[in-house]
């Protein structure tokens, strides 16, 4: 049974198209959905939660039709949105455990998993005070423990990294890491930032102006390319040069070198960090980092996005 | 900031654990909403500040009937302070007090900060929301429009030397008195949602919930005042008077205190102009809560 599918998905409002004929499958996992803002995230969660009925083509999420059975999925996922969404005059305890009869547990059921679910998020001792006096990073934990608080079987977080700072952000992923892998919930992670995406995620969809761009494990995304990267204090031109003397394949820019080892042997491949470092020490040249080189997200939209579609 | 779990005490991490018990879908969730509302009409659960004016109001409610009920057992039925008609009138300043402290606790801040997303996501679509915050405050309501007049009724009955027979006396006025009861606590808990829906701030809301009753109702003495054929439209400038008519056209019995006496008028209008009183508030928030964005 797949997550989620849906068929040639189209949400248009006057005079904007908000998806467009979107085809997808997922199995469950960490699912990223990367696009920019407006391309379309935000209209797909709420099409799978059966709050927006789509223009044309349909989706089940948990193989449940969301056209007819929204009320039965909103049951079994759980939803943190993208806003500030918590009333400042009442405790984390007390919202939570709210929504989780909301969700339908009963009294009993809900105080447990409050208490079980703000540990879970790193909310304490503060849980008893009214959630307008906590930071951004305490408000976007209650969030996240209000979707997981009735034990949801799919999750949908939107930009849950949203105005915190990094080590917030740090926390907030490892979370996410957490529950897609500890809990066992499945998670789709909706987010304009494709490096955190990438921290988590084990399957990306990209979508751009409503259409799907790529739909993929995470390795094929971001595979190595075969390139290394080498940084440098100095201008790159003489190391370049040392090192095409040993037969690599080099082009420098500024103070960066990009070394193509796709066609080296296995022996050049294995001696092109001591070549560096000989070199570098051999020209008295600083060096700053080595790298290898990696698909970055952003080409994938380079590539496949917005120029294709006017071609 | 946060704690750590060393210094507040031993905590054991049980590792996640999943829920396999039982969901209750969309009744239980309209059951929880209600019931929170419930709580926070009467401000339990929030400091002792929230409870003074709910409160304050049921007391002041039932004042009228202890005493009544007092000087019945006391002295005997010589004098009859309040009848159950004329009761929810007497007391009816405190309605428009209770809800413009109380209706604004319900519905604005879920609006103003957006949490309205948050159920919307959950088994209940947005108009159950609506329904359970309405079938919340009309049962706070209750304990001002019936509870007291239950307290008459009961305190009669008991006072009386032949319990059996009383009962059997006084068991004629019990549909009157829930009808009435009920009647006043549903359209006004609609008005109130209604006009506490569209102001951004709770403060404002209450003052909007004052605003309507007060302004109406210093409307309505004027006209009565000026008297002749503007009489006539007195009792539409109050909800409180135009449900007193409604009252008196399904349940009789005149007060003589209620501009409805001096009007005039058919009492089935009063009927007509509740059932416009409850459309229109019905209305508003159908329209409110259908342009919040999910």
């Amino acid at each position: 049974m797949p997550l989620i599918s849906t068929r040639a998905l189209t949400k248009r409002y006057p005079g904007v198209t908000a998806l467009d004929g979107l085809s997808l499958e997922l199995e469950p996992g960490i699912i990223g959905l990367v696009g920019a803002n407006g391309a379309g995230k935000s209209t797909l969660i709420k099409i799978l939660l059966g709050l927006l009925p789509p223009t044309e083509g349909d989706a089940s999420v948990l193989d449940l039709d969301t056209a007819t059975q929204g009320a039965r999925i909103r049951e079994l996922v759980g939803y943190m949105p993208e806003h500030d969404s918590l009333p400042p005059d009442v405790s984390a305890t007390e919202f939570v455990s709210h929504m989780a009869r909301v969700s339908g547990l009963p009294a009993g059921a809900a105080r447990e998993r409050t208490a079980d679910v703000l540990r879970h998020v790193g909310l304490y001792e503060e849980r008893y005070r009214p959630i307008g006096g906590y930071s951004t990073g305490m408000k976007q934990r209650v969030k996240l423990a209000q979707a997981l608080v009735h034990d949801p079987r799919l999750l949908f977080l939107d930009e849950p990294t949203n105005g915190l700072d990094p080590a917030g952000r740090d926390e907030m992923l490892a979370l996410i890491e957490r529950i897609g892998r500890e809990f066992g919930i499945a998670v789709i992670v909706a987010s304009h930032l494709l490096g955190e995406i990438e921290r988590v995620a084990t399957w990306l969809v990209a979508i751009d102006a409503g259409r799907l761009l790529q739909t993929a494990p995470l390795e094929s995304f971001t595979g190595q390319t075969g390139q290394l990267l080498i940084e440098i204090e100095e201008p790159a031109e003489d190391l370049a040069q040392r090192l095409a003397i040993r037969g690599y394949d080099v082009r420098a820019v500024g103070r960066t070198l990009l070394v193509d080892l796709t066609a080296a042997d296995a022996d050049a491949r294995a001696g092109i960090y001591d070549a560096v470092r000989d070199e570098a020490v051999d020209a008295d040249l600083a060096l700053v980092r080595i790298e290898a080189g990696r698909h970055q997200l952003e080409d994938l939209f380079r590539d496949g996005g917005a120029d294709d579609r006017v071609a | 900031m946060t704690a750590s779990p060393e210094q507040t005490g031993t905590i054991y991490d049980i590792g996640y654990r999943s829920y396999d018990g039982p969901r209750m879908g969309r009744r239980g969730a309209i059951g929880a909403i209600v019931a929170a509302g419930l709580r926070a009409s009467f401000g339990l659960g929030r400091s002792g500040r929230s409870k003074i004016i709910p409160w304050g109001a049921v007391i002041l409610g039932l004042l009228p009937a202890g005493v009544a009920v007092a000087i019945r057992v006391l002295v005997g039925d010589i004098v009859d302070l309040y009848s159950y008609e004329n009761y929810v009138w007497g007391i009816g300043g405190l309605l428009p007090i209770f809800i413009a402290a109380q209706a604004p606790e319900l519905v604005v801040n879920d609006l103003r900060h957006r949490v309205l997303p948050l159920y919307f996501s959950r088994p209940i679509g947005r108009f159950d929301y609506v329904a359970a915050k309405l079938i919340a405050l009309s049962l706070a309501l209750l304990s001002i429009t019936l509870v007291p007049v239950l307290v008459l009724f009961l305190g009669r009955v008991l006072a009386a030397d032949d319990l059996v027979g009383a009962f059997g006396d006084e068991l004629g006025a019990l549909p009157a008195i829930f009808g009435s009861g009920i009647l006043h606590a549903v359209v006004l808990a609609s008005l109130g949602l209604a006009i506490c829906s569209l102001p951004a701030r709770r403060a404002y809301a209450a003052g909007a919930v004052l605003a309507v009753f007060l302004i109406g109702g210093v409307i309505g003495g004027t006209l009565e005042e000026v008297g002749g054929g503007l009489q006539a439209y007195a009792p539409f400038t109050n909800p409180l008077s135009i449900l007193d008519g409604t009252r008196q056209w399904l349940f009789g019995g005149g007060v003589a205190e209620s501009p409805v006496t001096g009007a005039d008028v058919p009492l089935e209008v009063y009927g007509l102009a509740s059932a416009l009183l409850l459309a229109v508030s019905l209305a508003v928030l159908a329209i409110r809560y259908r342009r919040v964005t999910t």
